[in-house]
């Protein structure tokens, strides 16, 4: 399977050209969210500005719509866009949307109304919109796909269990391309669950490699990428392998390894088991920020470097396990990296991206 | 793979029509309806529910109703498929929901809006209540895991991954089916939509007035042929294939000419390798909501004829949302078995608009295959094919 479309949103902007240019630039201050019910309180976030983005046209098709809903149509139009693909909608197209909150913002917002005017005068739109399938579905209205649509939530694994399924759909022809992606939306009450529950860094810098304890910084954004078992488009790399709960390939020389760690389990030290002092790794979480759906964030960096043959330095090199770190940005061959995710089970997840 | 390789090894399902599959049939048999107002939490609204009436001892998780009953299904159905212990075995588990997936716990929110701060006890119940990750740990299945939430098509859409899985050998056995507890903030959302009706739902009937909400969990066993002749179980039903198109049309209302039901009728038929006369029955999504049915009813009149035996089994059991799929997976799997169908409860007048009518009594049925058809929020269509093995 090839990944030969890719868009996304975050705190960077809209479309992986942004993405580039955080992997090139390096770490950058979070900004601060205020907290509404909490007084004088605010946390560091990594957020995306939508007063500022540059597509008025979907935005305005899709106003109805939550941020949840927002980003994921933009994603997946930039994926599609860039493709280069011609009459993709009209293929045999698909859609995976993962995500491990879906539209939480909205579903606190309907519960305001059952607490603010009683359960026989709350809005229907705000819970047409609270559906966790919405965003899927605004993907598929507002850019005329009519392939399997789908919608699918599994926490830390999100992502990886929908790339595993558009991967089954293309080899048995279900489908001719898939657009899969992953979303996520800060709030305020996750932003206070996360809070309450994990250590948010104080210093702004969500720190990989120290394992445990972790910090976290939220973050927010859509990554959505255009499958095929073809050659063709704006192929990025071929997604070789995804493994969940054991990770046969393990053997299997990488020049990289990318990790998820962002701080989102109180201890992640079992990413050490997973690497090798032979093998440099990065984890660009301090970039985007911190996301059960980060996994897919990391995806997009492995895929982008493996087209630019370009390598991108971990952000933020705090190391006090004397992992052998990704230090420096520069040119250079890259044949496959490895990206790696865990649960809180310690259960990994691992994707193989090789280059075409 | 060919899907004839896809067995159902096992069924479990527990709804207001009954805790498992044989007082299910009884209470089929009788047509009785166990609607009546909601006890599992205060509400001001009328609209009758579905409740289950007794969870079975044993399965109660405190504020996790989604998962107890999930549990009763999936225990149902592993005994039926004699698994009792998947070590070594490649199992993956695909269940689809709508209430497990999010965290609509009033009173914390609630306490959190009004103090900033609310105790964490919700919270930890949602992040361990991920559906088939809480039931994969639960009984040791170490293959892919997927919770579907596709609003009402996630059930049948869990069982078309799980197909897709053991197709591709990702698994060999897979558990699959959906499963959701009544629960307050849909409850009221559907009121919202001007969707829930003040009496007992008529599926397809002229006078319909809308859906009564209900709860329960349909669980199917499959795996390969070759993973069921190594166990040494037996089969005589099989998931024979399975579609799923989008409308692309509305957030909350079905397309009119039925574009994405028809291409899922279409997909499921041709991935089962047969025609429409093959079917001997469709267990439609019938709602009984005025949208829904018609533009359901013309297109399964279309594709398969108005001479269709065809029922909706929600008068039974009320809209079940994300366990829709899964509990009517098993009644057509039941309805194959036993080769007969109950009459569609709440049906009395034929609407005119609608091109067919669903069976009025216990019928009997002929053939080996039938389907279940759903249609949900946000345009997505998804249909099953369930087969009978020959000679069984």
């Amino acid at each position: 399977m090839k990944i030969v479309g890719l868009g996304m949103i975050c705190s960077e902007g809209q479309g992986s050209a942004n993405l580039e240019k955080a992997l090139q630039r390096g770490w950058k201050e979070p900004g601060t969210v205020a907290t509404p019910h909490i007084p004088g309180g605010a946390y560091p976030a990594y957020l995306v500005d939508f007063a500022n983005l540059p597509d008025k046209t979907l935005l305005k098709k899709i106003r109805r719509s939550d941020a949840v809903s927002k980003m994921s149509v933009l994603a997946a139009a930039d994926a599609l866009a860039d493709s280069g693909i011609k009459d993709i909608t009209q293929k045999k197209l698909g859609i995976i949307l993962t995500t491990a909150f879906g539209p939480h913002v909205t579903t606190f917002n309907f519960l305001d109304d059952i607490l603010d005017h009683g359960d026989a005068a709350v809005s229907p739109t705000t819970f047409s919109n609270s559906v966790h399938n919405a965003a899927a579905s605004y993907i598929a209205m507002s850019l005329d796909i009519k392939g399997p649509t789908l919608t699918i939530t599994q926490f830390q694994f999100s992502f990886q269990s929908g790339l595993q399924l558009a991967q089954a759909w293309l080899d048995q022809g279900r489908c001719d391309y898939v657009l899969a992606g992953a979303v996520d939306q800060y709030g305020d009450v996750l932003g206070y669950v996360a809070d309450h529950k994990l250590t948010t860094a104080k210093d702004g810098k969500i720190k990989p490699f120290t394992f445990k304890p972790t910090c976290q910084i939220p973050g927010e954004g859509a990554a959505f990428f255009l499958l095929s078992n073809k050659h063709e488009g704006n192929t990025y790399c071929c997604v070789d392998a995804i493994h969940t709960n054991a990770d046969p390939d393990h053997g299997q020389s990488v020049d990289i390894n990318i990790i998820d760690a962002d701080g989102m389990l109180l201890d992640e030290s079992a990413y050490l088991t997973s690497l090798s002092k032979d093998i440099p790794t990065a984890a660009y979480s301090p970039l985007f920020g911190s996301m059960m759906i980060g996994g897919a964030f990391n995806v997009a960096a492995g895929a982008l470097m493996l087209k630019q043959q370009r390598r991108y330095a971990t952000p933020v090199q705090d190391n006090p396990h004397n992992i052998r770190l990704l230090t420096a940005t520069e040119d250079g061959a890259l044949a496959k990296i490895r990206c790696t995710g865990y649960n809180c089970y310690a259960e990994r997840s691992v994707i193989y991206l090789t280059k075409l | 793979m060919n899907t004839s390789s896809l067995l159902i090894t096992g069924i479990g399902v527990i709804s207001a029509a009954g805790n498992n599959a044989a007082t299910t049939l009884q209470s089929f048999k009788q047509g009785t309806r166990n609607a009546g107002p909601v006890t599992l939490f205060p509400t001001i609204l009328k609209s009758p529910v579905f409740e289950v009436q007794r969870l079975p001892a044993g399965y109660y998780l405190e504020g996790l109703r989604t998962l107890s009953l999930a549990l009763v299904a999936v225990d149902q159905a592993l005994q039926e498929a004699r698994l009792a212990d998947l070590t070594g075995l490649r199992v993956g588990v695909c269940m689809g929901t709508t209430v497990a997936s999010q965290l609509n716990a009033l009173q914390f929110y609630k306490s959190y809006r009004e103090s900033g701060a609310a105790p964490m006890t919700s919270v930890d119940r949602f992040l361990k209540g991920n559906l088939a990750e809480f039931i994969a740990r639960k009984i040791g299945a170490r293959g892919p895991q997927a919770s579907v939430v596709n609003a009402c098509s996630s059930g049948t859409d869990a069982i078309g991954i799980a197909l897709s899985w053991l197709k591709s050998g990702l698994c060999d056995i897979a558990i699959a089916g959906g499963s959701d507890e009544l629960n307050h903030v849909p409850y009221c959302g559907f009121n919202s939509l001007g969707i829930a009706n003040p009496g007992l739902c008529a599926p397809f009937d002229r006078d319909r007035k809308g859906l009564n909400l209900g709860e329960g969990a349909g669980v199917l066993v499959m795996e390969t042929r070759e993973m069921a002749r190594k166990r040494g179980a037996s089969a005589d039903l099989m998931v024979s294939g399975y579609g799923s198109s989008s409308d692309a049309y509305h957030l909350t209302a079905p397309s009119p000419e039925g574009v994405g039901l028809k291409a899922a009728l279409a997909a499921a038929l041709s991935e089962a390798g047969i025609g429409p006369s093959s079917i001997g029955f469709v267990n439609a999504h019938g709602t009984g909501t005025h949208d829904n049915d018609q533009v359901e009813g013309t297109v399964l009149a279309e594709v398969f004829g108005t001479g269709l035996k065809m029922l909706s089994t929600k008068g039974l059991t009320g809209h079940t949302l994300g366990a829709a799929g899964g509990i009517e997976a098993v009644f057509t799997a039941l309805g194959l078995r036993e080769g007969w169908i109950p009459a569609s409860a709440g049906f009395q007048n034929r609407d005119a608009a609608i091109p067919l009518e669903p069976v009025r009594e216990t019928t009997a049925i002929n053939g080996r295959y039938a389907i279940s058809t759903s249609l949900a929020f946000g345009g997505t269509n998804a249909a099953i094919v369930i087969g009978r093995e020959a000679g069984s």
